[in-house]
Parts: structure tokens; sequence; C-alpha cells
């Protein structure tokens, strides 16, 4: 069995047996009354979202036009260079690889592939949060298929200048009458094509016109001009001074072997993670008939494409409405690209402990604003996951501020009193400095909108927000903790932005809480 | 932080009555006006608009004619700010002032030549030069001592029919009270919410059924001032409709519902005008160049600064932030104008908290020359284009002297008019 062969059935095993471990992770429990299907609608999502990348589009014109680059170039190279047994020389009759358009095509296929990842690469490096959330299957996954691009580039740069190929082919192809012909044909190939000969080469006119006379004969036929390979006839001619010890170190067969390899991977890499995208956003995207929404209730097969078809374009978390509470709390389960990855984990049943935590107040903290959906270039439905994960966290998790209303006026203070533990940001509860200058004018309280839309606002929330800066200011912070007010605040800011005296009156709400928060969860341990 | 690169005619520091009213008339001058300021004073306010009342102080003597007050005190007074206004330009501000709030939805009455009495939320009665329509009512109530109804309610702290009916029964003998469970909210209330709820018409129907039977013989329902926020004249005349009496309003204890519509009122009238207004943002910082000078204005993430050409410091006092009580001084933090104060902190107060003759302090504040623009300590401009208007301004007693928004206004109406050269 060559290498080829090996390779080639052990990349294709792995690659079959991961897609059924994949898509077997789709099924669960029935859904009825799914939205239905209509292909029509489907067809115009395959040419929009899937052909031209529009809902990429919506995103950045630069992340689009390298996203476009890097399809448009790796399918041209996929289906008429990797596929070209099978398609193009079904299709194109006198298919030759190193024959135009192919020999050019291959090169520009190529170079936008090259480009496009370099875009890409570029976005993720200048965006800092981008840059953050970029994980090891992101680098990954562009160095495999600029590993694969660029050993390809370098193989034909290679051939183009090995004098072992050029002896093979005229070996295989060339009939010699005498010696003198071949020495006209290698100074051609020298001259002309790019080949690095070891020997010195006559190149006068005599000899090239023999050589040209040859070259029509017997290579022409298969062999365009190697100008039009523009990449790599570029790189090989770069490469003219090393040349000699490319070709003696067999830099060809090193090549060959290269790329094949990263070939392979990049075939048996294609179930896993992000890698197989390819498959499952065009899949989600026609499934999902350019729909921006969250509405409706898919069913598993299609809910378990969705969590399969994110391509890890970050595009979701840079556009989340609580992105900034990530930045305070760093939890990155906050951010929908990241609390997808926990997401799936959950569902199989992985997450334990801390990062189920995590993924539960990650959860709780989406506000379903719907920009996430509406943003995703793979179409997913984001929304819909989001609902689930918060139902999920409700049951694993123990929400503080559900936890808090259930409790009684003494049992709040008891259970407030159990530690001394302090929150990630704290100092201004403790500090009477923070409330000196209250006046007690109960604008705060005016302002409020959650006071406004209670019916019996001391019976709803206990005490009024000036109410509590006033127990703080008597150090009665265990009282105010309690208060259904701390746990009821929005965190609009108006109290802190109207207040005569500058109080940050939402502030010390929101880290009333966080202590709280804080002091309960190591009760709970 | 951003930057704003106009050069604005006129930085307006400050958003009482006088940074409003410095804004409005400079605006309507046609002058390029940038204002900032945070909630301030303005939203404590009764809504009343004080011209002058008292005077001297030490006697509280009340004045019904104001113009006859102002013109002792400033005899009495050395250098009250109402000194340097003519009576013509006093009366002009007020009236560019309250067109401009009539305009906005808040209607303003009063005579000319003389103060109003009007019921304050403990029963006494005030002298003050206009007040807003809703409140007029009251003032005829008043004055015939007609049959009147005062409905307080359940769970609003601070406004009590019991109290105003004891205070006012020896000259007032139909005056009478009923306490209500308010429509649509129970337990601890507050006037802003109060207003909210009544701006929908079904609780005023909930209202008036409840109300029904305590109105007796009444010819007037006094309310307390959470008839509406935004539109208070349309609510009382629903009200009248469904009670057949004629409704008015009294102020609240502070902060009342009146302040946030006088806010309101210019929130809406200001931008209107072409003015960046930079709302609940105060100025950190000035740098005086040659031609402009620049302000920091607010914090953090909203900050910005912003250049003009000419400044009206009207800041206010202690709560507005425009005059800071340090250990052994006043100071004003902006510009560090010298403050013309008692010596040293034992002369701030008299003994007494409410000493008959108020306390020296409180008649600290920057003197100005008759253009209003603030003295260093040589008596020279501490600069050519700075300009102060109201309370900031020294000798005289507002509180005492009920001469809070007149001399707010009218101190503006002279600051931008000196500006405008």
């Amino acid at each position: 069995m060559t290498f080829f062969d090996l390779g080639l059935v052990l990349a294709s095993v792995i690659c079959v047996a991961g897609l059924v471990w994949r898509v077997s992770k789709w099924c669960g429990r029935p859904v009825r009354n799914s939205a239905p299907f209509s292909p029509l609608k489907g067809m115009q999502a395959f040419v929009v979202d899937v052909l031209l990348l529009a809902r990429t589009g919506r995103q950045s014109p630069l992340r689009w036009i390298g996203h476009t680059l890097i399809f448009v170039g790796f399918m041209g190279l996929l289906l008429f260079h990797a596929l070209d047994d099978q398609i193009t020389s079904n299709f194109f009759f006198g298919y030759e690889s190193t024959l135009d358009p192919w020999q050019f095509l291959r090169n520009l296929f190529g170079l936008m592939v090259l480009v496009g990842l370099g875009i890409m690469t570029y976005r993720r490096v200048a965006n800092k949060k981008l840059r953050e959330l970029t994980r090891f299957q992101d680098w990954f996954a562009f160095l495999l298929v600029g590993g694969i691009i660029l050993s390809g580039f370098f193989l034909e740069a290679t051939k183009i200048m090995s004098p072992r190929v050029f002896d093979r082919m005229v070996y295989e192809y060339l009939v010699v009458e005498d010696g003198s012909d071949l020495t006209a044909l290698k100074a051609v190939w020298a001259d002309k094509y790019g080949v690095v000969f070891t020997e010195r080469l006559p190149m006068n006119e005599e000899t090239l016109a023999r050589g040209m006379e040859l070259d029509e004969e017997s290579c022409m036929d298969c062999h365009s001009n190697t100008s039009s390979s523009f990449v790599s006839r570029t790189m090989a001619t770069a490469l003219t001074p090393i040349g000699p010890a490319l070709n003696r170190s067999q830099a060809t067969e090193v090549f060959w072997y290269l790329h094949l390899l990263l070939c392979f991977v990049g075939l048996a890499a294609l179930p896993f993670g992000k890698f197989l995208h390819p498959l499952t956003t065009p899949a989600n995207l026609i499934v999902r008939q350019g729909r921006r929404d969250g509405e409706g209730e898919t069913p598993s097969v299609r809910k378990g494409l969705g969590l399969d078809a994110c391509t890890r374009c970050g595009e979701c978390s840079l556009h989340c409405s609580v992105a900034p509470a990530f930045s305070v709390m760093g939890n990155s389960d906050i951010l929908p690209s990241e609390k997808l990855i926990s997401f799936k984990k959950y569902q199989q049943g992985e997450l334990f402990g801390d990062a189920l935590t995590a993924f539960a107040d990650g959860s709780r903290t989406c506000t379903e604003c719907l920009r996430c959906t509406d943003i995703c270039s793979a179409g997913i439905n984001l929304q819909e996951l989001w609902m689930e994960a918060k139902q999920a966290a409700q049951v694993q998790r123990v929400d503080m501020n559900m936890a808090v209303r259930q409790l009684t006026p003494k049992g709040r203070i008891q259970t407030f009193e159990c530690s001394d533990c302090k929150p990630d940001i704290y100092g201004l509860a403790d500090n009477k400095e923070s409330y000196q200058g209250c006046v007690q004018c109960t604008t705060c309280t005016s302002v409020c909108p959650v006071v406004a839309v209670c019916e019996d606002a001391s019976a709803d929330l206990d005490l009024m927000p000036q109410q509590i800066m006033n127990l703080l200011r008597m150090g009665m912070k265990e009282e105010a903790m309690g208060a259904r007010m701390v746990w009821s605040c929005t965190t609009c800011y108006k109290c802190q932005e109207h207040c005569p005296q500058n109080i940050r009156v939402a502030d010390v709400l929101y880290e009333l809480r966080n202590t709280a928060a804080v002091r309960m969860r190591k009760g709970n341990q | 932080m951003t930057t704003d690169n106009t050069i604005y005619d006129v930085m307006v520091i400050g958003s009482g009555f006088a940074g409003m009213a410095a804004a409005l008339f400079a605006a309507n001058r046609g002058l390029n006006v940038v204002q900032a300021g945070s909630t301030g004073g303005i939203d404590f306010s009764t809504g009343f608009i004080d011209l002058m009342g008292v005077h001297p102080i030490e006697e509280g003597k009340r004045w019904m004619d104001p113009w006859a007050c102002i013109d002792t005190a400033v005899k009495e007074m050395e250098g009250h700010p109402y000194g340097l206004l003519s009576k013509d330009e006093i009366a002009e501000s007020i009236t560019e002032f309250t067109a401009a709030l009539s305009e906005n939805g808040l209607d303003y009455v009063g005579y000319d030549d003389r103060n109003t009495c009007i019921m304050t939320p403990v029963g006494t009665v005030k002298r003050t030069y206009r007040v807003p329509k809703t409140a007029w009512k009251g003032v005829e109530a008043l004055e015939k001592k007609a049959p009147t109804l005062i409905v307080d309610f359940f769970g609003l702290k601070g406004f009590s029919g019991n109290q105003l009916v004891e205070v006012r029964k020896k000259d007032w003998p139909d005056l009478r009270c009923a306490r209500l469970e308010f429509p649509g909210a129970r337990g601890e209330l507050y006037p802003e919410h109060m207003a909210w709820q009544l701006a929908d018409a079904s609780n005023r129907e909930k209202l008036a059924e409840a109300l029904a039977s305590h109105i007796g013989d009444a010819e007037y329902i006094g309310f307390p001032a959470v008839l509406g926020l935004n539109d208070p004249l349309s609510v009382i005349a629903h009200l009248e409709e469904l009670t057949g009496k004629q409704v008015f309003e009294i102020p609240t204890m502070p902060p009342s519902i009146s302040g946030p519509r006088l806010r309101g009122a210019f929130d809406r009238c200001l931008p209107a005008k072409g003015i960046r207004t930079l709302s609940q943002k105060m100025v950190g910082a000035v740098t005086v160049g040659d031609d402009y000078m620049e302000f920091s204005v607010g914090k953090g993430a909203g900050a910005c600064m912003v250049k003009a050409k000419a400044v009206i410091l009207a800041s206010g006092r202690f709560f507005g932030k425009g005059l800071k009580g340090q250990r052994d001084k006043v100071v004003e933090p902006l510009f560090d104008i010298p403050i013309r104060q008692p010596e040293g902190r034992d002369g701030w107060h008299e003994q007494q908290f409410f000493d008959a003759s108020g306390h020296p302090v409180n008649l600290a504040g920057i003197e100005v020359d008759a253009k209003l623009r603030p003295l260093n300590k040589e008596g020279e401009p501490v600069h050519e284009t700075l300009f102060a208007a109201g309370a900031i301004l020294a000798n005289h007693d507002w509180m005492r002297q009920k001469c809070g928004a007149g001399l707010a206004i009218a101190t503006a109406y002279k600051a931008v008019k000196s500006l405008k050269g």
C-alpha cells in the first residue's frame, strides 16, 4: 500500500467515524410543530447566505473579503485540483494539471486562500477582544489551511526547478535522437521554464531554436509555460540560488509528502471542532432559510446542526450586550461564542463543578437581546439555545436572586452574616464617606423605575434606595443586604445620575448584591 | 473622553434657575450656547417664582409689593445683587422666562405689581411673584376663604391635610381635609410615581370615585402636587370635570414634583433652541486660553471637552457645588474666585440655628462689577468674559428674603445682556 492510499484510507476512516459520532449527538427528544421548510426559501438562502456569504457581509466588509477569498480559493482547489481525477478530467476534455488555465487557476486560487488567511489573521490580531477569544483550534485551522497551500506552492516551485523531474519526463515522453537534442531541450527549459540544472548549458540561439522545436513537438501539448503558475514560478526564481541544494536534498519529494500529509490531516480533522463548519454552516443556513430571529421551537436534529455550525468568528461576542459584564467578572461563559462550547459540554453531561457554576451564571447574565442571533453569520438560533441554557441553569445552580427572595427577612441576615468574604470589587459599602453627602432627599427613590412599577413598594422591596443609604451610613450592612430593593435593582443608574450629592447609589447596591452572592456561595460549599 | 471642536459663544455652568435662564436668554439672543450641570437645586423647587418678599431679615417683615421691597433692600443692604438691575430689566427677565415655560406646557400666573399669597405644604402662607397655573385656584380659595377640601393620601409622607387645617383653621373655618387610599399604588408613596399613575385617566376616575363622599359643600379641592408629570393642566381639567369642583395643587415637601416639571420643561425647551445641553454632567476643570476657555465636563466614558469664548457661572451655592466649604474658608472650586465671607469659621454661624437674622455665611458669595463679572482681590474682573449669576453671588439671603428664583433669573438676564455688549 502506498503512502497516498494508506493516508487517504486512514484519514477517510477517521473522517467518516468522526462525522457519525458528531451527527449522532444531534438526535434527542423529538419536537412537534416545528416551522415548515420551504424549498424556495432554502434555495434562496443557499444562494444568498451560502454562496454569496451575505450574512458575513453584514458583519464586516473585511471579514467578507477574507472569507470570500478563502471560500472561493479553497473550493476551486478542492474541486479542480484535489478532485481532478474525479471532476476536472471527466468534464474538461484534454485536462492536464500542467496546462493553462488549470495551472494558472491553481496559483490564483492558492493565492486567494493565502490572502484571505492573511486578512482573517489580521482581523483576529488587530481586534483585542477577538484576540482574547481566539482559541487553539482557530489558530490551528489557519495553520493547517495555510500549510496545505504553502506546501503546495513549494511542491510546485521545487518541481519547476527539479532536473530530476525533467529527466523523468524526458525518459517517459521523449525519444532522444542524439545528446545535443537533450542539451538543447534542457537549455530551453532552463532558460524559459526555470529548471535549475547543475551543468552549464550552451545558451546560443542555435541551441535554443532546436530546443524550442523539440519543446513544441514533445512537451507543449501537456505543458504550458511555467510562468503562468505565477506564484510557484516566482518562488522558484527566488529560490534559484539554493536550487541545487534543494534538488540534491530531494525537496520535491519532501514537499509532496508534506502536502499530502497536511491534506490528510485536514480531511481527518473535518469532523472536529470548527473544522466541520464548511459542511454544517451551509446546511444550517439552508435550514434556517435566511431567518435571523429566535422564534419557534427547533427539532433537536436541527438544533444539533446549529450547535455544530459555529465558525467561531467571534462576532456574536463582539456584539454581545452584556460583554462588559465579562470584562468585569471574567466569566467567559457570558460571551455567546464561549458559552456555546460550554453548552455543548453541558448537553453531553460533561460539565461539573466550577465550570457548571460559571455556565449557569453566564446563562443568567444573558438579557436575551437577540443581538448574537441577529449577527450570527452561521444563522444559528442562539436565542433558543440561551433560553434552554437559562432553564438548565435554574435547575443546576442556585440563582442568588431567587434564593434571596425565598428567604425571610431574618433568614437573609443569618445567611449573609456567615462569613466576611468579599467580592472582586468592593470598598464602597463599608466606607462611610460614600454616603456622607446624603441628605435623604428621596430623589433616588423618585426616579427609580423599579419602585415606580411596584404596587406597594415598601411591601415588595422592603426598603427604598435612600433608606438603604441611611442604613449603610449607620453601619447596618447586613440588614441592608437583605432588602429586596438591592436584589431588584436593574442597575439603570438613574438614581446615581440624578443624585444631587453625587452618591454612587447604584454602585453601592451592586456591591451589596455581589457581597451577598459571594457569601452565599461560600456558605453553600 | 470626546472633544467638541465647536467654539461656543458661551458656556453656562449650572442647571438650576440661573443656569436654565442664562442658557435660554443667550440662545434667544442668537448666541451659540453649551450648558452643563447636574441635578442641583431645581429638583427641590416648589415651582413658585419668588421675586422678593422679606426685608429686613431679622424682623422677618413681609412685603406685598416686591418692587418696594427690592428698593428698600438695595438701599439698606450693601451690595445686594438686585442693585445691579433696573426694575424694567427684572420685569422683562421674568416675562421672558415664564413665556418660555408657557410654550413648554407650564403656564405661570401672578400680578405685575404685587406678590401673591399662597399656602405651603405645612399650612403657612408665603408671598411669591408667579405661581404655576396648577396652583392658582389655591390662591383664589385662600383669598376668598372658600369652602375647600384638602386631600392627602395614605403613604405619602410630608403632606398632611390635618396639619394644613390645624394651622389655618382660625382664619379659614371652611377648610376641611380627607385622607384617601391612592389609586394604583399602596404602601410608601413618592410624588413622581404618583404623578405617573395619575397620568392614567382610569386612575383619575377611581380617585374621583373615592373622593365623592368627602366633597360635601366644598367648592375647591386641593391636592398634593402629584397631578401628572408632563401635562398637569389636562389632569386637573379632567379631575374638575369628574368632581365638578375647582381643583388645585399644593407643592409637597422637596423634592416636589414641581421641580422635575420645571426641569422637564427646560429639557424640552433648551435643546430645541439649539443649545448643547450636557445634562447630569458637572464641569470638572477649566483652562483659560487667549481666545477661549476649555472645559472638561463629566466623568468616565461620558466625559467631554468643550470650548467657549465666554462663561456664565451659575453653579449655585453649597448644595449646587458652586461654593465649597473648607475647614477654614469658603472657596469657589472652578475659577478660584475670591469669596466675600466672614473672617474665620467661627464667624460663619450665629449661636442659634433658627436665629432670626440668619447666618453670616448665608451672605457669603462672589462679588461682581456692574456687568456681573466676578472680581479678584484687586477689585478687577477675574476675566474679561467671565460672568456670574444666581445664588453664588454675595450679599443676599435668598431663602429668608424669598428672592431665589427672581434673583437667579434677573441676574442671568443681566449677565447675558452684558456679555452680548
